[in-house]
């Protein structure tokens, strides 16, 4: 059945006169696992409203911790490193470090510098993929264009240093595979400033732009005491005025010795997490700068013997989207016993789904995107309203235009 | 970590009859009986202000499921350890203090088949598919092998 218009208006001022007796269910979700991560959310809606929300996730659960029970330790840290396709790095150095803590050995210092310049050029472009999208979700297109375009600056750096793009690889017990390219250091310096420039310039635009500040403002609210509560983590956790942030509370690789600004923001919205995260780019940008041109002189990897001793460790760092989390427990064979990962989107799961109640439809793309989740599972949405039993489909694109024309009616497709 | 909150936790670890071992600088493991661990949780939270679960981790023991709860307060881990036997899975739940502990015990459900009582959504599942076999053991105990799961969700790759 194809789309039926629905006037945003019509559709508020009904609303608002005649009181909805009957629950609406709108399944939203679990479509396109060749975008990021597919997931479901049932929404039970009270007119316009959201009143609850039910999520089921798994639809791409590979069972890698299952899978790491069988396989070497070292096999592991590179299929670790493929349960994301954005933050990759992350997790082979939460990997690794919690196996490294079993170990006696120490990461030379060169190695950890290196492993704190990439992982800060891979929050550069998560962060810059995150602006992008809000940026096509809310309507404006230009920003979503732009934003990519930067962020193939960082990707290139990437690529100069690890031969890849995303799965870097650049990870080994120990310390790093490779070592930093000669005369790299002017050139990174360059690009940093460059997307410094830039993401002043971003911030400029959402603090000014129409479309901006009407999709974003005021909207994704969430208190400080329910964010506490829900064990919220990284910049979900920051712009409600937590200071929660692993580089700073328990620094690892060389956080400890490269200075860096924590940004913390008391607005709680969805404008005052696009600030936030741009102002992390700044920052990340800056420790990149500040780390290349002081990057110590000497090895980058000690060689481990494969058996790990037995022991448990568990670790966290702070992955773009938050705190993620590794528990390792070995036997002192060859491969671990139990490998636990925990991933910052589970944890930021239930505040999102707190943050979508109260909302309209039209606010779901805005809200869902603001945490930052993997998953792009907005490809399709079917609608069923219990009250008159009839039944319609949206596709993803289908739904951004609901969501833009709620808010802009002017402009409208004809 | 700081030494009174280390002093704290000895105090409550011996009050609830908990073993208490540093494992290393910054992390310390408390294992203690699944019955006192809704109190020694509430007391975390609201005396010693530690009050964020990083996650909860399943293990397959042998006999029993160990659940360990991870606790983290800046550069503290406090890692709570307890158990249940395999033939009575029946854990307390704790998310009318932790409300953020719902999806954790709901992953500890699917995985390793403990309940967990007190969790509204304990019916549902999270990340095991709806046409999961009630007779296959949860996927993560050491009982239940990759094949099996494969053959029973007829996930099996033909081979050309």
């Amino acid at each position: 059945m194809s789309a039926e218009p629905i006037q945003p208006k019509q559709r508020e001022e009904s609303a608002g006169l005649m009181k909805y007796s009957a629950e609406n269910l709108v399944p939203f979700g679990p479509i396109h696992p060749a975008l990021k991560e597919p997931e479901y959310f049932k929404l039970i809606l009270e007119g316009e409203r959201i009143v609850q929300v039910i999520p089921r996730i798994g639809y791409v659960h590979r069972g890698l911790e299952k899978a790491a029970e069988t396989r070497p330790w070292v096999q592991n840290m590179y299929m670790f490193e493929r349960t994301c396709g954005i933050c990759s790095f992350v997790h082979s150095l939460a990997y690794g470090q919690a196996v490294e803590g079993l170990t006696i050995y120490e990461v030379p210092r060169r190695a950890k510098f290196i492993r704190l310049i990439i992982a800060e050029m891979e929050r550069i472009h998560s962060h810059l993929l995150w602006v992008g999208l809000m940026g096509h979700w809310a309507g404006f297109e230009t920003l979503f264009m732009w934003v990519w375009r930067d962020r193939e600056v960082v990707l290139d750096l990437v690529e100069a240093i690890s031969g890849n793009r995303i799965h870097k690889s650049m990870n080994a017990f120990v310390g790093v595979r490779r070592d930093m390219p000669e005369g790299m250091e002017d050139r990174i310096v360059e690009r940093m400033k460059f997307l410094v420039d830039r993401a002043r310039y971003y911030k400029e635009i959402i603090d000014t732009e129409e479309t901006m500040l009407e999709r974003t403002e005021k909207v994704g609210k969430l208190s400080q005491d329910t964010a506490e509560k829900l064990c919220v983590v990284g910049p979900m956790a920051r712009y409600v005025g937590l200071q929660k942030d692993v580089r700073l509370n328990d620094p690892y690789a060389a956080y400890d010795e490269v200075p860096f600004d924590i940004i913390i923001r008391n607005e709680a919205d969805v404008h005052a997490l696009l600030q936030l995260r741009l102002d992390e780019l700044v920052a990340s940008a800056n420790m990149i700068s500040y780390a290349v041109q002081h990057l110590p002189d000497g090895p980058i990897r000690v060689k481990i013997p494969p058996i790990i001793p037995a022991g448990e460790h568990s670790t966290h760092c702070e992955a773009p989207r938050g705190e993620i989390f590794y528990y390792v427990k070995s036997g002192g064979g060859r491969t671990p016993e139990r490998v636990k990962v925990r991933t910052p989107t589970l944890a930021n799961l239930p505040a999102a789904l707190e943050i979508l109640k109260g909302q309209t439809i039209a606010d779901v793309p805005i809200v869902l995107t603001a945490i930052d989740p993997c998953f792009g599972c907005m490809d399709r949405m079917s609608f069923l309203d219990t009250e008159t039993n009839r039944q319609w489909t949206w596709s993803g694109e289908e739904l951004r235009q609901y969501g833009i024309n709620h808010y802009f009616p002017e402009r409208a497709k004809k | 970590m700081s030494e009174v909150l280390l002093q704290q936790l000895k105090k409550h670890a011996e009050n609830a009859n908990g073993k208490f071992t540093v494992l290393r600088k910054g992390e310390v493991a408390v294992e203690i009986d699944q019955g006192k661990i809704k109190g020694f949780i509430s007391n975390l939270v609201n005396d010693l202000r530690v009050s964020h679960l990083s996650t909860m981790t399943g293990l397959d023991l042998g006999q029993n499921i160990g659940i360990i709860y991870h606790f983290s307060r800046d550069k503290d881990m406090i890692d709570l350890k307890t158990f249940v036997p395999k033939t009575q899975p029946t854990a307390v739940s704790i998310v009318d203090i932790i409300p953020g502990a719902i999806l954790y015990e709901m992953e500890i459900h699917d995985m390793f088949g403990a309940n967990f009582e007190g969790n509204p959504w304990m019916d549902r599942k999270l990340l095991l598919p709806d046409t999961w076999p009630a007779d296959l053991p949860p996927p993560l105990l050491k009982s239940s092998k990759p094949a099996e799961i494969r053959k029973r969700l007829h996930l099996e790759v033909e081979s050309k």
